[in-house]
């Protein structure tokens, strides 16, 4: 029994925040959201090469040939700078549908990006900067290049996650796999991860601004009201981590218990990431209320992929289905 | 910073257990099921439960299960965090009694080893290991509760130093009803003020001039006590981890019981499943909102138990754990309480009665209510987070 993560992992995961501390800060995120542009293509070449988008992608396809343990860290650490564009989507589901295909070099080399609507969304999130969609009938998959869909733009709050309804889908693309609910799965338990980083980020806004901001001749964060409601947030955030993790630790080892750990994770992390978002906006006070306020920016990630592959009733119905029996 | 695809696969989490780890848990196993008293022992909060406790601690001790994760040495199996898990699991599944010893095996007997003398651990070690003594923890007084470093209670030193002379009183001591010993935290420099000049002193609950008063809990039944202290004698030779070291000696015994040692998961993951149990027995399929909850405590106990797994792994490779042992005070404490409502509202109309039709839960559901109280306030814990993990300036 060891529940930790190797050195290999961890540092691989310090250099990955460290880059987008220095190359990817709120400002660039912003200036995303403001070009409409829907991701950062200089930021997408740069996790190609680190071998970051590709590291699920077996080695014969010029990935890293990575197991979802050595991945987990690296989607946190993408969910604490809230990399904008379909990041999750391209790492796991895309590096595990199409692995042997013809676009899995373009998956390793960045010229090809993944969006996915494996669960019947009805608005695609990142469909105009991906190449190839992967759809579903039933439990197969098909992937389709997005030139070949009509796309009809949808304005979403993430502007960091542009959303279309997509029409011409019924009978182009290729079948990539029959294992929907592993690529779900995989979907579901990257958004837990990614929103494991969005909330510590937002707690981390949070304590700067509430050692800064003074009132009343005292730092805002010397109110005990401000601390408890921090250190509740907290509470959530790390009781989550280890739910997360071990989802991981289930899809890598395709256990038996899978769908009921990812659905724990996803559920956890999503009322985590919840708390952490009003906690922090609460501690800012009206200037959280702002549109130039960057907590928006990760506020807005996490609401829309709190209900993104599978909403809270969902996964909650699969952990009582796994513990309780099924309804 | 670039790292082959070899380097990286290289993946040693490991979630299974080790073929000595499936051993251990079958040995332990195997013992429990033929020893464990078929019907419940009286609650240990009473004259009787309290020996018949102390009779199952025996036994333990001479299967060398009492104290697992000790050094063999003194009655142990040298058991490692990991270890010390599965054997709380195997414990709490097999329905063993409570720990009447908990006081001492999982908070005192950790800190002797960590701080004391050899001939403290000699002279200590041993006879907690077989519960032959008992302890009582000494730290709350009447006006000093959260408050813990402006206790009152004095020892000063006799005319040839060699021993304590104690005045003061404590409250609140769990078991000191019936334990033998008690260990606590004086003022032994009259001139100090909070956490400086409390030195940490062990005393025989029947030296002469403590006066134990039992004091009925929520339950009606004696679970904790007030001791008065009016010139008690103790030795020097009793003093734990130096004059004057007594705020961080308790700190470090604090940090046990927040920490992983005294509340195990498997406690609490045992209460989920009966919860479940009985969820399935009474509850009403159709009634999704209680559906909800049981599931939410499922995961939240579960979310403990993996949790607890990567605190030992991090203590196994060399980390420590320090304020972040508070975010587990709050959390099992809390849990346990909703575990316990979720549980009387299953039972609806037989939760009010102390014998139902049911499994008994009212009982658990008064204890679970002490759980943010004892050992720090959660209030405090919050403090002690905001302050120490999110880095928020005092108040
Ligand atoms: C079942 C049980 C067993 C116990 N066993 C022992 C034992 O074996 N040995 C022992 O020494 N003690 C024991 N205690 C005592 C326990 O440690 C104290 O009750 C606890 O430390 C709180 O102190 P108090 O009761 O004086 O409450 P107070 O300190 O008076 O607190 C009352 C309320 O005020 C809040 N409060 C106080 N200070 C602050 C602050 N700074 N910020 C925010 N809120 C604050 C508290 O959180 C609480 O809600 C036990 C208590 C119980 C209930």
């Amino acid at each position: 029994m060891k529940f930790s993560f190797t050195s290999d992992q961890q540092q691989f995961a310090a250099g990955l925040r460290e880059m987008l501390e220095r190359e990817f800060t709120a400002a660039h995120l912003r200036q995303v959201w403001e070009t409409g542009a829907g991701h950062d293509a200089a930021l997408w070449s740069r996790l190609a090469e680190m071998g970051v988008l590709s590291m699920m992608l077996p080695e014969a396809d010029g990935g890293m040939g990575g197991s979802f343990v050595d991945t987990i860290l690296l989607i946190e650490e993408l969910g604490r700078a809230a990399v904008p564009g379909p990041v999750i989507e391209t790492m796991t589901v895309g590096a595990l549908a199409l692995a042997g295909t013809p676009w899995a070099a373009g998956v390793a080399d960045g010229s090809v990006a993944v969006t996915a609507a494996l669960m019947g969304e009805r608005y695609v999130p990142h469909t105009a900067v991906a190449g190839v969609v992967l759809l579903s009938d039933h439990d197969s998959i098909r992937a389709i290049e997005t030139s070949q869909l009509q796309l009809t733009e949808v304005e979403g709050i993430d502007h960091g996650r542009q959303l279309v309804t997509l029409a011409g889908t019924e009978t182009a693309g290729v079948f990539v796999g029959s294992d929907r609910e592993t690529a779900t799965d995989a979907g579901s338990l990257a958004a837990a991860a990614y929103l494991l980083g969005l909330s510590s980020r937002m707690l981390a806004i949070a304590g700067d601004y509430a050692r800064d901001r003074r009132q009343f001749g005292q730092p805002i964060g010397s109110f005990q009201a401000v601390k408890h409601l921090m250190a509740d947030a907290l509470l959530k955030v790390e009781f989550a981590r280890p739910a997360v993790y071990r989802a991981a630790w289930s899809h890598a080892t395709d256990s038996d218990t899978r769908a009921r750990d990812v659905s724990m994770a996803k559920s956890l992390a999503s009322d985590a990431a919840q708390k952490a978002a009003r906690s922090a906006l609460q501690v800012h006070g009206a200037i959280g209320y702002t549109w130039e306020c960057d907590l928006q920016l990760f506020m807005k990630k996490a609401w829309a992929l709190m209900p993104a592959w599978g909403s809270a009733s969902y996964h909650r119905r699969r952990v009582s289905d796994a513990v309780l029996g099924p309804r | 910073m670039y790292l082959t695809p070899r380097q990286i696969r290289y993946a040693p989490m490991d979630l299974t257990e080790t073929a000595d780890e499936q051993a251990f848990r079958a040995e332990a196993r195997a013992w429990l099921e033929a020893n464990v008293p078929s019907a419940p022992l009286p609650s240990f909060d009473t004259a009787e439960g309290f020996e018949l406790h102390r009779q199952w601690e025996a036994k333990l001790y001479e299967g060398r299960w009492s104290a697992v994760s000790w050094p063999v040495e003194y009655g142990g199996r040298g058991a490692d965090y990991v270890k010390w898990l599965i054997f709380e699991e195997e414990y709490w599944r097999s329905g063993a009694p409570g720990r009447v010893s908990q006081n001492g095996i999982f908070l005192l007997g950790p800190t002797i080893i960590e701080v004391g003398t050899p001939e403290q651990k000699a002279r200590f070690l041993p006879a907690m290991a077989k519960s032959d003594e008992i302890w009582a923890q000494a730290w709350s007084e009447p006006d000093a509760g959260s408050d813990m470093a402006s206790i009152r209670s004095k020892a000063a030193l006799s005319d040839d130093g060699s021993e304590w002379i104690i005045n003061g009183q404590k409250i609140w001591a769990s078991r000191a009803a019936w334990a033998d010993w008690c260990f606590g935290i004086f003022r032994t420099d009259p001139e100090s003020s909070r956490h400086k000049g409390l030195t940490f002193i062990l005393m025989p609950l029947d030296t002469p001039g403590i006066t134990v008063r039992p004091i009925a809990q929520l339950d009606g039944d004696t679970g904790f006590a007030e001791i008065f202290f009016d010139d008690v004698h103790v030795p020097i030779e009793n003093t734990l981890g130096g004059v004057g070291n007594g705020w961080s000696v308790a700190m470090a015994t604090a940090g046990f019981e927040r920490g992983v040692s005294l509340r195990s998961p498997a406690r609490f993951n045992v209460a989920v499943d009966r919860l479940i149990k009985l969820w399935i027995k009474i509850g009403d399929p159709d009634d999704d909102t209680m559906r909800d909850a049981v599931t939410d405590l499922w995961m939240q106990a579960e979310g403990y138990r993996l949790h607890t797994y990567m605190t030992v792994t991090k203590l196994l490779e060399g980390g420590h754990i320090g304020s972040e042992s508070s975010l587990n005070k709050i959390f099992w404490s809390e849990m346990d309480v909703r575990a316990h409502e979720l549980a009387l509202q299953l039972l609806g109309p037989d939760a009010e009665r102390i014998d139902g039709p049911h499994e008994r839960w009212v009982d658990g559901f008064l204890f679970s209510l002490s759980g943010p109280l004892y050992a720090g306030t959660n209030e405090i814990q919050r403090n002690i987070i905001a302050d120490r993990v999110l880095n928020l300036p005092r108040g």
